[in-house]
């Protein structure tokens, strides 16, 4: 195990994809203490701004506000990141393995563009939720993100596998440009849901407002949310699927692409 | 010809004489006569007099309507209810669709009215892809109608010398580009630099709160013909010649043509350029600071 | 003075075929050796630096005949795809060295250290509107190290293709002339002509004999005999550089011959040859038709190409031909991006990827290199990728490997689908290039053809351009990817691989003879039709920083 306390707030953003079980794994204390971590143009070292215990593991925590700290978990394919506080941008952008745990916020770009792996923030998080990158035609290809709090924009934009479960609020644009995978929104969204929707599930257990280009096709309780539900209230978050409460209002769309995609809005019975 | 979120009557004052409107073309000989002007914008604004047809369209609503123009040049479906909540009908698009199909040549002029405002790139993005996709039926482009200055020249030079237009970070010694993360109003907002050269531009009249107050409290240079509301809160202030009046170089007009500037007055400053310079070869003569010798991963 | 000494020399201009000799080079230029080539240092004057070049191969610098590397379009596309510029090779900034971005589309400084850093050392940017001219000199002067020339996009100026339809040729020579000087360029390029003036209607044009939108009797057969009619009457130092009719289609082999014979007695470069020489008359039964091509273009000793050949993997197609790029964003489904040039041109840009899967792809990456076997002089086809449609011209050394080594390149063959090997004749051909056929196709061809004397060889008077190789390809099987040393101007700008040093540049312009009185009849029509001030169209001499002009008298039949 491998403890880094923050010992110096950052004066501007610190890049420190170095912060990585992949990189840490064969590496001595003292070499991860000299590993580059870069101050705006400067480079400088890891033990700058963080106290380091432990070495040749991957499994590392994380402590302190680390919300200027970007860049951590770049690309990991194995082991476990725990931060306990704040993580910065970019948090597990390209990871392909192994899980991140966030007691505090993330910010935007959390598991840009990956393609396994779990991520879990117990906060609030920014926007651009497993998305692609700019340009870029795919976003979060496979993998497990999980937001206990509130998300921005474009959550999972262009994302083509896997799951994004928000349990908070969410603002414009999620599911924007989804090629597949699966968007759970506890607390609904803003405007713009599913926008030009290509293929996906978005499931949602708030009110959302939906784009004209989609249209209503039943209510019911889909056969495979029962599995869904089964393998989320695994991780801790719980979709209802009981008839006896309620059903889904299906709405599909976009047109304007065309797509084939779907958003799901639970209806509780008597509502 | 379609005006989208822009008010060209009085923010681009010659477009319709000069360029648009009302010039005779080969062939358009009738001119003004030989056009059909639609207008969309949420309130009626001087450019609504010259337009044959003017939608209002709710505001935050044009994504939702070009969207459901992109299914409706298709002959796909659209609810009519959710579509109304545009401030238009389903009627009204397919008139527009229809007049947009029918045309020898149309073009969508888009304005700030979409991209600054809620949805911004998306919005652009909407109507960039609709004409686009017009291009199945008939001849159809499309242009934003820019900002005031240079900023297509800026925007230019950027990309030739970086790659990218806007937004980006030159802190790892190669160009990397993310909106969001190294454009202005944001970097200044979260308070992500410890310095700031200001020039062509001023923040501190136009942007929120927390940028202004983050530029007073860093070191921040200003370069501007007057002194603007940035440079009352900056720590140097260097008076520089008026670029296009008394300053030589070249602008690039909105399509992206560029065109000379040649002065016409005398100016007792120095150009952005001299002093741009002279900044560089002071710092070039400051002990160096190496850049890292590699860069330890494929960051970005 | 500096001194190669010691490696295998290719210089086949002066039917130097690997023979171990030295160079000598002072100001800049190749001179005769003060000892008449004993080796011996009599010259006492001046210190002389030696490169040691034993072991190595010295080649004249590359020159790319056609490229396009800078300007409006390129700028387009660069915005279009920030996704390749993540990914793409990083050129830190550093003690004289730029920041900036390899890639598809790289940026201005990148573009300059990844020629020079494989060995090439002038190039040719094929398509310039004069419209925006100033904009592509802005970037040639931002491309260090290289030489730079570039062509003027004319086949479908509206001013010009109305002079043509109403048969004033002779004015339409004085129109053309004027432009290659107010835009300061080096040649004409004509693209798809016709068809990108049609495209302002949404259409094409498909026939060379027939008319197109927006005219009645002018033809593109007419278009492309009177701009070469033109171009040689001004005497430019390169012929007319034509992207025929009809690029990409299957079947178009007809168009491409047919036009060769609208070409007679005239001289005539055909771009990106591997473009038009396709069978077939849908995408599901293309085949190659390069056979039928190479043979009459063989027969047409007046003419020259460049392959234009493919190669798996990413691309950006960006040419000024804005119909056939529609109908690439209509098959692809991909990003696309549309300019189109008031009176004079447009492009169009789609991002693109050729896979080996593809039966299309692997015919057209089959076709480039029949074209380069199949062709028998080196000296009329040249190696090219259309950069960036075919592929990226940091990756020519791959092409140099399959056309040196049959084995490789048979067994490249195999590995495409099977339908796609019966559609093609490269698992026949046998040929294999050798190093002074290379250093033909790279080097010594196109500067001839371009005209440029001093260029592409390593003769006395030479410009001190040259790439010194080592003798054994890489681990990757490539021979050309990292020079031991480049030479520009007789000075090392590239050593082990490593960008050192190096200036700006020149720009290599040309002068044609025209009637001033000309201005007279372009004026009035320029200020009716175009939305700018007539003083403010021309390129003044002032923005190129070096140029280097050469001046010109017409020879009127």
């Amino acid at each position: 195990m491998i403890t880094l306390t923050l010992k110096e707030q950052p004066s501007v953003p610190l890049e420190a994809e170095v912060l990585s079980p992949d990189v840490t794994a064969q590496l001595s204390t003292a070499d991860i203490r000299a590993l580059p971590v870069y101050l705006g143009k400067r480079q400088r070292r890891v033990d700058d701004f963080f106290e380091v215990d432990g070495g040749s593991s991957d499994q590392i925590t994380i402590r302190g506000d680390a919300s200027r700290v970007k860049w951590l978990g770049r690309a990991m394919t194995r082991g476990r990141i725990v931060v306990d506080g704040n993580a910065g941008m970019h948090l597990g952008a390209y990871m392909s393995g192994g899980t991140i745990e966030v007691s505090g916020n993330g910010s935007d770009w959390v598991g840009a563009e990956m393609s396994g792996g779990l991520i879990r923030i117990g906060g609030n998080a920014g926007g651009q939720i497993g998305a692609a990158y700019r340009g870029s035609s795919t976003g979060m290809r496979d993998g497990t993100i999980l937001i206990g709090g509130s998300a921005g924009l474009e959550v999972g934009m262009r994302m083509k596998r896997g799951i994004i479960a928000v349990s908070g609020p969410v603002r414009d644009f999620a599911g924007l440009q989804m090629k597949g995978g699966t968007i759970v929104l506890g607390c609904g969204a803003e405007l713009r849901t599913g926008a030009w929707m290509i293929r996906g599930t978005i499931i949602s257990l708030g009110p959302v407002p939906l784009m004209p280009t989609f249209s209503y096709a039943a209510t019911y309780v889909p056969g495979f949310l029962r599995i869904y539900s089964a393998y989320l209230s695994s991780l801790g978050i719980t979709l209802p699927f009981d008839e006896r409460r309620g059903a889904y209002r299906r709405y599909t769309g976009d047109t304007s692409v065309p797509g084939k995609g779907e958003i799901l809005i639970w209806a509780p019975r008597g509502a | 010809m379609v005006y989208w979120g822009g008010n060209p009557a009085e923010c681009h004052p010659r477009h319709f004489t000069k360029y648009s409107l009302t010039q005779k073309g080969r062939f358009v000989p009738l001119g003004r006569k030989g056009r059909t002007m639609v207008l969309v914008d949420i309130r009626e604004t001087p450019s609504a007099k010259a337009a044959d047809i003017f939608l209002q369209v709710r505001p935050g609503k044009d994504f939702e309507m070009a969207t459901a123009l992109r299914a409706i040049i298709k002959g796909h479906p659209v609810d009519s209810a959710l579509v109304e909540e545009t401030g238009l009908t389903v009627a009204q698009l397919q008139d527009l669709a229809d007049r947009m199909k029918r045309a020898k040549f149309g073009v969508i002029f888009f304005g700030m009215g979409l991209s600054m405002t809620r949805g911004k790139h998306m919005n652009s993005g909407a109507i960039l892809t609709l004409a686009a996709e017009m291009n199945a039926f008939t001849k159809f482009v499309c242009m934003p109608m820019r900002g005031h200055g240079n900023v297509t020249g800026a925007d230019v030079v950027l990309r030739y010398t970086t790659g990218y237009p806007f937004g980006i970070s030159l802190s790892r010694g190669f160009p990397r580009f993310n909106p969001g993360e190294f454009s202005t109003i944001d970097l200044l907002v979260r308070g992500d630099n410890d310095a700031a050269l200001i020039l062509g531009a001023d923040p501190g009249a136009t942007m929120p709160q927390p940028a202004i107050d983050h530029l007073s409290r860093i070191p921040t240079i200003v370069l501007d013909p007057k002194v603007t509301h940035t440079s009352r809160l900056a720590r140097v202030h260097i008076t520089t010649a008026p670029t296009g009046i008394s300053a030589p170089g070249t602008v690039y007009r909105m399509d992206e043509v560029p065109l000379p500037l040649r002065p016409a007055l005398p100016s007792p400053y120095p150009t952005d350029e001299d002093v741009i310079r002279r900044i560089r070869l002071a710092v070039a003569a400051k002990p160096a600071w190496e850049p890292p010798a590699h860069v330890t991963m494929a960051i970005g | 003075m500096l001194r190669i000494t010691g490696g295998k020399v290719y210089d086949p201009a002066n039917g130097v075929n690997g023979v171990v000799k030295d160079i000598c080079i002072d100001n800049g230029r190749i001179v005769a050796p003060a000892d008449g080539g004993s080796g011996a240092d009599t010259s006492g004057a001046k210190a002389a630096r030696t490169i040691d070049a034993s072991g190595m191969l010295v080649f004249p610098g590359g020159v790319d005949v056609h490229t396009h590397v800078a300007g409006g379009a390129l700028n387009f596309a660069r915005g279009l795809v920030p996704e390749n510029q993540r990914v793409a090779r990083k050129f830190l900034h550093g003690k004289g060295r730029r920041a900036g971005l390899g890639g598809m589309t790289p940026t201005t400084f990148a573009t300059g250290y990844l020629y020079a850093g494989m060995g090439w050392t002038t190039v040719n940017e094929a398509a310039v509107p004069i419209l925006t001219a100033k904009h592509t000199h802005e970037e040639l002067h931002d491309t260090p190290i290289v030489d730079k020339s570039c062509l003027l996009l004319m086949a479908n100026n509206e001013m010009v293709l109305d002079l043509l339809e109403a048969g004033e040729l002779e004015r339409a020579r004085h129109v053309v002339a004027w432009l290659i000087w107010a835009a300061k360029v080096y040649g004409v390029k004509a693209v798809n002509p016709g068809g990108v003036a049609a495209w302002k209607w949404g259409k094409n044009a498909s026939a060379l004999h027939e008319s197109f939108e927006g005219y009645t009797t002018l033809t593109p057969a007419k278009i492309i005999a009177g701009l070469a009619q033109i171009v040689d009457q001004l005497q430019l130092p390169h012929p007319l550089h034509l992207h025929c009719n009809n690029l990409g289609i299957p079947g178009n082999v007809a168009t491409t011959v047919e036009t060769m014979k609208v070409l007679e007695g005239r001289r005539a470069h055909l771009a990106h040859l591997q473009f038009h020489a396709y069978g077939g008359d849908g995408w599901s039964n293309m085949h190659s038709e390069a056979a039928a091509v190479a043979e009459a273009f063989n027969q047409h000793s007046n003419l020259t190409c460049d392959a234009g050949a493919v190669l798996f993997g990413d691309a950006v197609t960006i040419t000024a031909d804005g119909p056939w790029q529609h109908l690439l964003y209509q098959l692809t489904g991909r990003k696309w991006g549309n300019l189109d040039v008031e009176n004079e041109t447009g492009c169009g840009i789609v991002p693109y990827v050729y896979k080996d899967r593809s039966l299309v792809n692997a015919v057209q990456w089959a076709v480039g290199l029949e074209l380069m076997l199949l062709i028998t002089d080196p000296w009329r086809v040249f190696l090219t990728t259309d950069h960036p449609n075919g592929g990226c011209f940091w990756r020519y050394p791959e092409i140099v490997q399959l056309l040196m080594d049959v084995e490789f390149r048979k067994a490249q063959v195999r590995r495409l689908p099977e339908v796609a090997q019966q559609r093609i004749v490269l698992a026949d051909l046998d040929r294999q290039y050798s190093l002074y056929e290379i250093a033909i196709i790279t080097s010594a061809g196109p500067a001839r053809a371009l005209g440029m004397a001093n260029k592409g060889h390593l003769g006395v008077g030479a410009d001190a351009d040259v790439a010194i190789y080592p003798e054994k390809p890489n681990a990757d099987g490539l021979l050309f990817s990292y020079p031991r040393y480049v030479l520009k101007d007789g000075e090392i700008v590239v050593e082990e691989g490593d960008v050192i040093g190096g200036s700006e540049g020149r720009e290599f312009i040309v002068r044609p003879e025209y009637d001033g009185a000309i201005e007279d009849y372009i004026r009035p029509l320029f200020q009716q039709a175009y939305t700018m001030s007539f003083d403010n169209y021309p390129v003044s001499l002032e923005r190129l920083r070096h140029p280097e002009q050469v001046n010109l008298s017409s020879k009127p039949e």
